[in-house]
């Protein structure tokens, strides 16, 4: 059996596990930038620098696989001191580090560094990094990448998880931009705007630009689990509300369908929820071809005599339902009993099927 | 928008190894510029994602994306250029549409101008000529030389000249590769592009490592600012090269190899091509090389315009057409190299010291050296120094012999103030330093390493902050941004130099400036950032009072 010592705690491992990974079984809450655990480590933001007895320089975690009998010590001063350091460094190359959460899911991994380590002491003032892409107005995602720390989960995440590669880099060292082909919107590349990218960022630089609409509704941002109502897959997520109001959709990390991803449908399509022309109540036509406003009564009245008429004059096939992706789950239940023990018939389907 | 011309291109380089470095200048050659139009046909034509292509691109210094491009003169302004009066140069050739470039390893000439594929090197417009490579001056104690025994012989640069591959017969015909390894591990050599790890230890890494094809990747970026000893080989003594090139895939099993030239050396590159031609046409490069079952055939592969790139790391990522950042470690090029396959990384003047070794046996190197220490190195000496040029030197000689005795010390009778070691990466050394000696132990005491041996010679009349902010601003130019501690690092530490951000009192800017050095020091993720406060950790230690001064300014 393969085992290492963590923080003066045996652990062990399966050989090709990173420090990192051990580290995190054993609860040694070793801080990250670049990491997102769904993505090949790439070891660009050395936060996770470890001490490894016998070896001079910090060890990088992420990176770094296990070997046998390791001693390795994830917080000394002397490490903690660096991550001190690394913080300060990449809070002076922002516009600002406190951002709203509602940017994403990730958005403030950097601020609670930042406060973790101490390192509001505005030292290394100097030149800021990144340009904000102001020109382009897709209604989906902000690139605001004065927030940028060239951290690279979004290139990443795109290229490894969506397999878009929709996004890379410009030029090197502190000129680093993050941008698409010939510095274009997003639309004029690969990008599906699953917003995935979004979503991994850990300094809000890439914004969830629906979501920050409601920055200025009062009250707490609430969370509640749901399944992506869209299509067959089932992704797991969690609906945003504030101020009594939906605004948002955050992937599930730990969706089991998903696990953290989402398509633009899923991500970003909720406006009908609280659109101004959605039915506030039933409409029924009348005689002079007109819909009008009607109780439920005998909206439900005129519906089940419908049914019943198609049923007796045509059989129990002539009933043909289709449940809508927009409709929650339970709707879509209702439905298929209701036209499969109401009418006895399977002819029923949801477009999201399609 | 198909220009049939471009797909030809494609279509030639496609199935080529290591195509896109070699398309891409194709391409720029033929147009002076890569355009949006051009690369949208690679991208298509290699299978590759355009925003990756884009972004690959605008990482190399020398590809141009608009008009003049190729055309218009990059002047260097690397450090000794400044000192020379690059500034003035390139003023002086805007009117041309004239750029800077980063130190173009002509430390020893005047000052280099590129200018499509071509260099010419002089102080003002008026002189600028074009001129083959200077050969080394013969060594003035007269001691035996390794890789410059017979650099000056009239012809060097042709088989015949050369004496045809001596060793390479020598050691295909009665030779097996573990002999050939025990030769070269027990003549002490050891890298000569940097890191100094023991050559034999390293092929025989790759005689054992399982996987093929296995490569030799000839490391000719030389990037090091004062660096400019890999071109003399290259250009007056290729066989020697690709002689040591072909002993290490006999050692390995390597069947494939790549020269990685830097841009910066157009010249060289028709050099080498003769050279691999004549090799090929007598059967010494190809299949079946002398009748044996041992096959290797080179690649020349140029570089755009990348120091980083001659981190092996990087420069596999170039190869491969990757972006060119460096790998993580381990897994060492040794098991996981070129298309992750094991792969020797070595260094122009390592890989020329393989065949005379070869031919004359470990104890005969081990016994150029000084005391206890095996071999020569190379050392490119420029600056203010009254003979600057590239010397030999047996490993331990004195630093004082090497810039007194046989340079001939700084002109004009001028104190020596200071002198940087591995080209800039070693920072600076003075006073005391002097007294060391050439080779790492002695250097490394100081705080420094020999490295790829470029010394830069400071006399007494020079402000060695501008000289640092020099140097910070190289490595924050080159700095390839994957990893926060240089990426922000070296940019926050030239700010300081420059005196545009930063603290004014010298406690607080001190403080600053070592965290930073401390924090790049211990967690960069390659040699560049781990190399760069050297500078200033070594300004502070020899000049606090230079520092207090441009603070108070
Ligand atoms: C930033 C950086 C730049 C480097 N540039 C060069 C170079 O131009 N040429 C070179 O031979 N090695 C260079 N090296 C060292 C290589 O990574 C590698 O160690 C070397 O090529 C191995 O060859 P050797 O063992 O023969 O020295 C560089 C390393 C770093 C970190
Ligand atoms: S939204 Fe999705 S496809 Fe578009 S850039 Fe982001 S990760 Fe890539
Ligand atoms: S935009 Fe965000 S995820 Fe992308 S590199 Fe910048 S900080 Fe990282
Ligand atoms: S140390 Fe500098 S050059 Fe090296 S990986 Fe980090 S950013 Fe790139
Ligand atoms: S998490 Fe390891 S370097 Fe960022």
């Amino acid at each position: 059996m393969t085992t290492l010592t963590i923080d003066g705690q045996q652990q062990s491992f399966t050989p090709g596990e990173t420090i990192y990974e051990i580290a995190e079984r054993a609860h040694a809450d070793i801080p990250t930038l670049c990491y997102d655990p769904r993505l090949k480590a790439f070891g660009a933001c050395r936060l996770c620098v470890v001490e490894v007895e016998g070896v001079r320089n910090p060890v990088a975690s992420c990176t770094a696989k296990a070997t046998d009998g390791m001693v390795v010590r994830t917080a000394t001063p002397t490490i903690d001191k660096h991550r001190k350091t690394l913080l300060e460094l990449v809070a002076s190359e922002n516009r600002e580090v406190d951002v709203d959460p509602l940017r994403g899911y990730a958005s403030q991994e950097l601020a609670m560094l930042v406060d973790r380590y101490d390192a509001r002491t505005g030292r290394f003032r100097g030149k800021a990094s990144g340009k904000s892409q102001e020109t382009d107005q897709n209604p989906f995602i902000l690139r605001d990448y004065d927030l940028c720390i060239s951290c690279y989960r979004c290139v990443r995440v795109c290229a490894e998880q969506e397999g878009d590669h929709a996004i890379s880099v410009r030029n090197r060292g502190f000129e680093t931009q993050i941008t698409v082909e010939f510095d274009g919107d997003l639309k004029s590349g690969t990008c599906t705007f699953c917003g995935q990218c979004v979503q991994t960022c850990p300094t809000g630089a890439l914004a969830d630009r629906k979501a920050i609409r409601a920055t200025e509704l009062p009250g707490p941002i609430e969370k509640a689990r749901t399944v992506c109502p869209y299509c067959g897959v089932g992704c797991s997520v969690d609906l945003q509300a504030k101020g009594g109001k939906l605004v948002g959709v955050l992937p599930a990390m730990d969706g089991p369908a998903n696990e953290g991803a989402l398509c633009i449908k899923g991500q970003f399509a909720f406006d009908f929820v609280q659109h101004p022309d959605r039915l506030a109540s039933p409409l029924v036509r009348r005689e002079d071809g007109e819909l009008h406003p009607a109780s439920w009564d005998e909206a439900l009245d005129r519906a089940a005599g419908g049914f019943m008429k198609a049923r007796d004059m045509h059989g129990r096939h002539s009933v043909y339902a289709v449940a809508s992706g927009r409709a929650p789950h339970e709707a879509a239940y209702a439905v298929q009993k209701f036209i499969r023990v109401g009418f006895m018939t399977n002819q029923v389907d949801n477009c999201s099927r399609a | 928008m198909t220009s049939p011309r471009t797909q030809e291109l494609i279509e030639h380089w496609r199935d080529q190894p290591a195509p896109l470095l070699s398309l891409l200048h194709a391409l720029h050659d033929r147009d002076g510029f890569l355009s949006d139009g051009v690369l949208r046909e690679v991208a298509r034509g290699l299978r590759a994602p355009l925003a990756d292509l884009y972004g690959t691109v605008t990482f190399y210094h020398h590809f141009a994306r608009f008009p003049p491009g190729k055309s218009a003169p990059r002047v260097c302004t690397g450090p000794v250029c400044r000192l020379r009066g690059a500034d003035a140069l390139l003023d002086e050739l805007r009117k041309d549409g004239a750029t800077p470039m980063a130190c173009s390893g002509r430390c020893d000439e005047p000052i280099p101008v590129l200018t499509g594929d071509e260099v010419h090197v002089g102080v003002d417009s008026a002189s600028l000529v074009n001129r083959p490579t200077p050969l080394p001056a013969v060594r003035p104690d007269g001691g035996e030389e390794c890789v410059f025994g017979g650099i000056r012989d009239a012809g060097r640069a042709k088989l015949a000249g050369y004496g045809g591959w001596a060793a390479l017969e020598r050691a295909v015909r009665e030779q097996s590769s573990e002999q050939v390894i025990a030769t070269i591990t027990d003549s002490g050599l050891a890298g000569r592009g940097g890191a100094c790890f023991l050559t034999g230890t390293k092929w025989n890494a790759v005689l054992e490592a399982p996987g093929e094809p296995k490569t030799i990747v000839c490391n000719a970026d030389e990037g090091e600012p004062g660096c400019f000893k890999d071109r003399v080989l290259l250009d007056h003594d290729p066989h020697a090269v690709l002689e040591g090139m072909a002993l290490a895939a006999y050692a390995t099993g390597a069947t494939q190899g790549f020269v990685y030239l830097r841009y910066e050396y157009p010249q060289t590159m028709p050099i080498l091509e003769a050279a691999i031609a004549e090799a090929e046409a007598v059967g010494l490069l190809g299949e079946r090389i002398l009748g044996s079952d041992f096959s290797f055939r080179i690649h020349v592969r140029r570089g755009a315009g990348a120091y980083i790139c001659g981190e092996e790391g990087s420069l596999l990522n170039s190869l491969e057409g990757k972006h060119p950042f460096p790998r993580n470690r381990p897994p060492f090029p040794v098991t996981h190299g070129y298309n992750d396959k094991p792969t020797v990384v070595n260094n122009v003047e390592t890989l020329a010291s393989a065949p005379p070794i070869v031919r004359n046996g470990a104890e005969w190197y081990r016994g150029l050296g000084l005391g206890d220490h095996a071999g020569t190195k190379l050392i490119s000496l420029s600056g203010d120094i009254a003979r600057p040029g590239n010397y030999e030197v047996p490993i331990g000689l004195p630093l004082r012999t090497l810039l007194d005795d046989w340079a001939g010390g700084a002109p004009g009778g001028k104190a020596i103030k200071a002198v940087t070691m591995a080209g800039l990466s070693g920072g600076f050394l003075a006073g005391d330093d002097f007294a060391v000696t050439l080779d790492e132990p002695s250097i490394r005491a100081r705080g420094s390493f020999l490295g790829a041996g470029g010394i830069i010679v400071y006399d007494e009349t020079r402000d060695m902050v501008v000289a640092a902010h020099d140097v910070m601003k190289f490595f924050a130019h080159e700095s390839c941004g994957k990893c926060f501690p240089c990426r922000i690092g070296t940019q926050r530490l030239t700010e300081r130099l420059a005196g545009e951000a930063g603290p004014a009192s010298l406690a607080d800017w001190q403080s600053e400036v070592v965290d930073i050095g401390t924090t790049m020091k211990a967690t960069s993720a390659c040699g560049l950032g781990m190399a760069a406060p050297l500078v200033t950790e070594s300004l502070l230690r020899c000049f606090p009072e230079e520092v207090e001064k441009h603070l108070g300014a």
